[in-house]
């Protein structure tokens, strides 16, 4: 796709989230990508701007700006219209699901906002992935460290090895079928009160 | 049963964070997940879609969506009102000055503010007046104000703030006055930003404010959760319940705002131009709001034809009074009298 004279608006609360489908909206080639900051002078500089399309992310408050600047169109300085209209339901529905919702001026091609909209899609999508993936391993390292903690603290307190705290570690939680993080925050909690 | 329900963080949200928060959802076996949203257009959207359940919206609006007029057509029903009024018009420090009408009435007020538009557009800079969306009686609040000012609208720019942006919006002089819903005309006086020329109740006397509007998906759900919703409205509606709905509205989980001053807009203490007022209808929840009847719905439709969000064609209003449900309330709340 090369739209080297198409002008997209991003406006997300979220910066990373804004600067993953900015560096998309530009790969794909579009030829101007502006991250729009969701400030009180929003329609100003939106105004300025005059994008084709405005990518907007649902959390935004400054969505409902973007309808009026819509419904007035003789006051705007460029037509702006809702894109997806109800022959869409599908796209507008992977749309919302994604968290994203799209202005574009009136009479662009309806193809050519699709290819923007997809990709705005694909990139929300992925961005949810990364932050999902981001927790579970701050979660994972969070109960690794317990776990280093635990096995110090029986290594300690009952002379064992390693290998062997670990091998008690992962009995007791077996038997009591529960977690080994589970375990070894109970034991590091019962030490810190005790210590 | 478990039930997505869309807000947006305002007072006239009390009937179903109440609904929530003092048991009457859990007595009719409802477990009420309450979810914020960021603004009307998205509420309309999830709901729309299929995210929420049932939400609180803008009476306009849920007319709209209903209608296809504004975002997917969503297939919903309106069958409980909320609240009543609550709306003013609040204008910057710089503004009222400019203004400076003769007298505190509604007439006086609305003559300077349509003097300073004349002059203003005359010179080339009009009046910025800031609304909370297209489908909203504050749009239509302010285009009564004008009337009553004899001046045309098309000699301001309207323009949507985000109720969250209003103070800001205010203070950095990115709008002249902004109309919108309570507390952010109490915010913006308390914090000494800018004056109250004008209350909603004065421009249209018990204009219906907000609505339940519940998805046909959930069919089941409909009848309790109007049962639990009206009850908490009723409770809400009690002056003796006042302090106790202030402080559950104020805390850090609804609006994160000062009690007190959520207190006093409940109240309806205001200082409305330079005078303190005590307006007890400032804003109505309970029995008055609540039945979404057809003059209700004709004053809306005249409003929004007036605003021309109405297009050409065949007459809208048998689709609108479809979607208004005063059948459904009168089945959920038999003991009703009115």
């Amino acid at each position: 796709m090369t739209e080297t004279n198409l002008t997209v608006a991003v406006i997300d609360p979220s910066r990373a989230r804004a600067a993953i489908l900015e560096e998309g909206l530009r790969a794909a080639g579009i030829g101007r990508v502006v991250v729009v900051p969701d400030t009180a002078d929003l329609m100003e500089r939106v105004a300025a701007l005059a994008p084709d399309v405005v990518v907007i992310h649902l959390e935004s408050p400054s969505r409902d700006i973007l309808e009026q600047m819509s419904s007035v169109t003789r006051q705007a300085e460029r037509p702006v219209a809702m894109f997806v209209d109800r022959s869409d339901a599908a796209m507008m529905q992977a749309a919302v699901d994604a968290g994203i919702s799209a202005y574009v001026v009136d009479g662009l091609r309806p193809e050519r906002i699709r290819s923007i909209l997809d990709i705005a899609i694909l990139r929300h999508n992925a961005f949810a992935r990364l932050q999902r993936e981001l927790s579970e391993a701050r979660g994972e390292l969070a109960d690794r460290k317990l776990i280093e903690r635990a096995k110090g603290i029986l290594m300690n307190l009952k002379g064992l090895s390693e290998e062997e705290a670990y091998k008690q570690l992962r009995r007791k939680a077996m038997n009591e079928k529960r977690k080994i993080a589970d375990i070894a925050r109970a034991i590091v909690t019962t030490a810190d009160l005790l210590g | 049963m478990r039930l997505h329900i869309g807000y947006v963080p305002l007072c006239d949200a009390a009937p179903l964070i109440a609904a929530h928060a003092f048991g009457f959802a859990r007595a009719e076996g409802l477990d009420l997940d309450l979810a914020p949203e960021p603004s009307w257009a998205t509420l309309r959207d999830r709901l729309a879609l299929g995210h929420l359940d049932a939400a609180q919206m803008l009476a306009p609006l849920a007319l709209a969506s209903g209608l296809g007029l504004s975002g997917p057509p969503a297939d919903l029903a309106v069958p409980l009102g909320l609240s009543l009024n609550g709306n003013a018009v609040t204008v910057t420090n710089a503004l009222w000055a400019a203004m400076a009408p003769e007298g505190d009435d509604l007439d006086a007020v609305a003559a300077a503010l349509g003097r300073v538009a004349r002059e203003r557009a005359g010179s080339g800079r009009p009046l910025t007046l800031g609304t909370v969306h297209p489908f909203s009686c504050h749009t239509y609040q302010l285009r009564l104000l004008a009337c009553r000012g004899g001046f045309d609208m098309s000699l301001v720019r309207l323009v949507v703030v985000p109720p969250q942006h209003s103070v800001e919006a205010l203070e950095r002089g990115i709008v002249d006055g902004f109309c919108a819903g309570a507390p952010w005309n109490g915010v913006a006086v308390a914090a000494g930003l800018g004056r109250i020329a004008a209350l909603g109740r004065d421009l249209a006397p018990d204009a219906p404010e907000k609505v339940l509007a519940v998805s046909r998906r959930r069919d089941g759900a409909t009848l309790p959760l109007v049962r639990a919703v009206a009850r908490a409205g009723l409770w809400c509606a009690e002056p003796g319940n006042r302090a106790e709905l202030a402080h559950c509205l104020a805390g850090r989980r609804y609006l994160d705002l000062d009690a007190e001053l959520v207190g006093r807009t409940l109240a309806g203490e205001l200082t409305v131009g330079a005078a303190p007022r005590r307006v007890p209808d400032y804003i109505r929840f309970g029995a008055p709001a609540q039945a979404p009847g057809p003059d209700r719905l004709r004053w809306l439709l005249t409003q929004m034809r007036a605003a021309g969000q109405l297009p050409p064609g065949p007459d809208l209003e048998p689709a609108a009074a479809a979607l208004y449900r005063p059948d459904i309330l009168a089945e959920a709340l038999p003991e009703r009298t009115d």
